[in-house]
């Protein structure tokens, strides 16, 4: 019997430090299989942003019947909690673990709640359709239970975003980031595109079964892969551990603060919802716009958003090795929205002109400025950060984003509503109103370039102030 | 149980990261088990299996 027992344990023993999810030491070099299996979490994101945008939206509308208004209120709820990536951020940065672990519980919470959103979201949309005896309950039940679960997936979202990049940014060397930003943004699109293919044709024949399949399938999907990327990702250490229970914080606030004094950052921020919002009504917009003005097929249409993730990966790639090779992260994301400019003017005037192939120049144009501009501001931001500050600066980075992309896509979404019921014949073009929302598209970017601009002449100038420590942190900034 | 505290038991844990690892798993059921609350009910009040 105690022989027996001794056995076990020293089984155990062996067995135990191998069966943890975090990595014993930290590596100096991390390889690009352990990046590439991290950067899975972004596949998971990309998944539940799917879900949120595309296919839920059409099946709450099509195939459940609840009220349009009702859809995008529901879907723009993940968007309230945007702002608060910044204090996930900061909470990461400041976390105290006995095991030294910063990122990694945050990333579990994270996916916690996506996958709860996921697990109770087909009941709670059929509920709220009044599907079977639901029909009797009362109508709050519905919505709040939705609403929950919207909101869950969201949050998830964000968490797992927000310090599944701060973990990366934290792998690797300060002049191997462009890479992991490079890689992060290929696998939020390559999520993107595979849940959108998946999910067509999963949904193509709808049943109340399949919907619960599908969504309770992402579920499942999404805690395998993000346990998966994060599996021995980041390392355990007792030194930290021992800092961090030392360790005093500032308050966010006080951080918040420090943050936005850092010289260029606010305007980095503004830079970067400009430009997001700029790029980010283009993707919904394309495809009525070439179905409507320009007299696509359906399957033509979706050809464009190909084209247009074409686009953006080749942007993703010359900002990877031109940000590799030192380049600076802000006159590259001047230069990316620069290039959007005549991408839009290029879509407006294909309705009036050339048709066509103007209009695919215009969307490789869009979608490379995007990829370009995208990369370098999250570039710049990561390089931009204070010590020990990364996780704030990112949650600050994403806050931005996701608000002004989410903000774009809704109002696109509007636009695009508002268009498809109005009345052919109406004295109007039917372009019209595309071109007024591309040509305020225009003048976002033009702003955006105006504004990186500047933040560069201004950085120059401190530069020549004073040159010795300016220089110093430059150079930091910079290698 | 010696009650030293950088102890470093056979699972190669202290007692306080051994602690902290118990944690998530408690969070992790914790959470797990509302999900599934909330989930059996919304099914309930649709297709109802009881009664």
């Amino acid at each position: 019997m105690i022989n027996l027992r001794d056995m076990a344990l020293r089984r155990l023993v062996t067995l135990g430090p191998r069966y943890l999810p975090f990595a014993d030491v930290a590596t100096d070099e991390v390889p690009l299989s352990r990046l590439l299996r991290l950067s899975l979490f972004q596949v998971t994101v990309g998944m539940a942003l799917v879900v949120l945008v595309g296919t839920l939206n059409r099946v709450m509308i099509v195939e459940l019947a609840v009220p349009a208004t009702l859809v995008s209120g529901m879907l723009a709820l993940p968007l309230l909690f945007a702002p608060f990536r910044t204090l996930i951020g900061f909470k990461s940065d400041t976390h105290r673990s006995a095991l030294g672990l910063r990122r990694a519980p945050y990333i579990w919470k994270g996916t916690l709640y996506q996958f709860g959103g996921f697990a109770i979201m087909p009941f709670a949309l059929l509920v709220l359709s009044g599907y079977g005896e639901a029909i009797d309950a009362p109508r709050w039940i519905g919505l709040s239970a939705a609403a929950l679960s919207f909101l869950l997936v969201g949050a998830g979202v964000h968490m797992v975003q927000t310090v599944g990049l701060a973990l990366a940014a934290d792998l690797v060397k300060d002049e191997d980031h462009p890479k992991v930003v490079g890689l992060m943004y290929v696998m939020l699109l390559v999520g993107m595109a595979l849940s959108a293919v998946i999910y067509g044709a999963l949904l193509s024949n709808y049943t109340p079964g399949r919907l619960i399949q599908v969504i309770q399938g992402s579920a499942v999907v999404t805690v395998a892969l993000n346990l998966f990327a994060l599996w021995k990702q980041e390392a355990r250490d007792r030194n930290r551990a021992q800092q961090m229970a030392l360790a005093r914080h500032e308050t966010f606030a006080a951080a918040w603060t420090c943050l936005t004094q850092t010289p260029g950052m606010s305007l980095l921020l503004v830079l970067i919802g400009f430009g997001t919002f700029g790029f980010g009504m283009a993707d919904v917009l394309l495809e009525p716009y070439g179905g409507q003005a320009l007299g696509f097929s359906v399957a033509q249409t979706t050809l464009l958003t190909a084209i247009l993730a074409t686009g953006t990966l080749l942007g993703f790639g010359i900002a990877s090795r031109t940000l590799g090779n030192g380049r600076d992260p802000i006159t590259l994301a001047a230069y990316g929205a620069l290039i959007g400019v005549p991408g839009f003017l290029a879509i407006i005037l294909s309705s009036l002109m050339i048709g066509a192939p103007l209009f695919v120049f215009g969307i490789l144009a869009v979608g490379l400025g995007a990829g370009l501009f995208g990369h370098a501001t999250l570039t710049a931001t990561i390089r931009a950060a204070p010590e020990g500050r990364v996780g704030l600066s990112l949650g600050a980075w994403g806050a931005v984003q996701a608000t002004c992309a989410g903000l774009g896509v809704l109002l696109a979404g509007l636009v695009r509503d508002v268009l498809v019921a109005f009345p052919g014949d109406a004295g109007l073009h039917m372009q019209t109103p595309y071109n007024v929302v591309f040509g305020i598209e225009m003048l976002f970017l033009v702003a955006a370039v105006i504004m990186a601009t500047s933040l560069v002449a201004n950085r120059d100038r401190r530069r020549d102030a004073a040159p010795k420590s300016v220089s110093q942190t430059h150079s930091v900034e910079v290698s | 149980m010696s009650e030293d505290e950088n102890k470093v038991w056979p699972t190669g844990l202290t007692l306080k990261e051994a602690e902290e690892v118990h944690s998530y798993l408690i969070d992790g059921t914790r959470v797990f088990g509302a999900i599934a609350l909330l989930a059996h009910m919304l099914v309930a009040i649709s297709t109802p299996w009881l009664g």
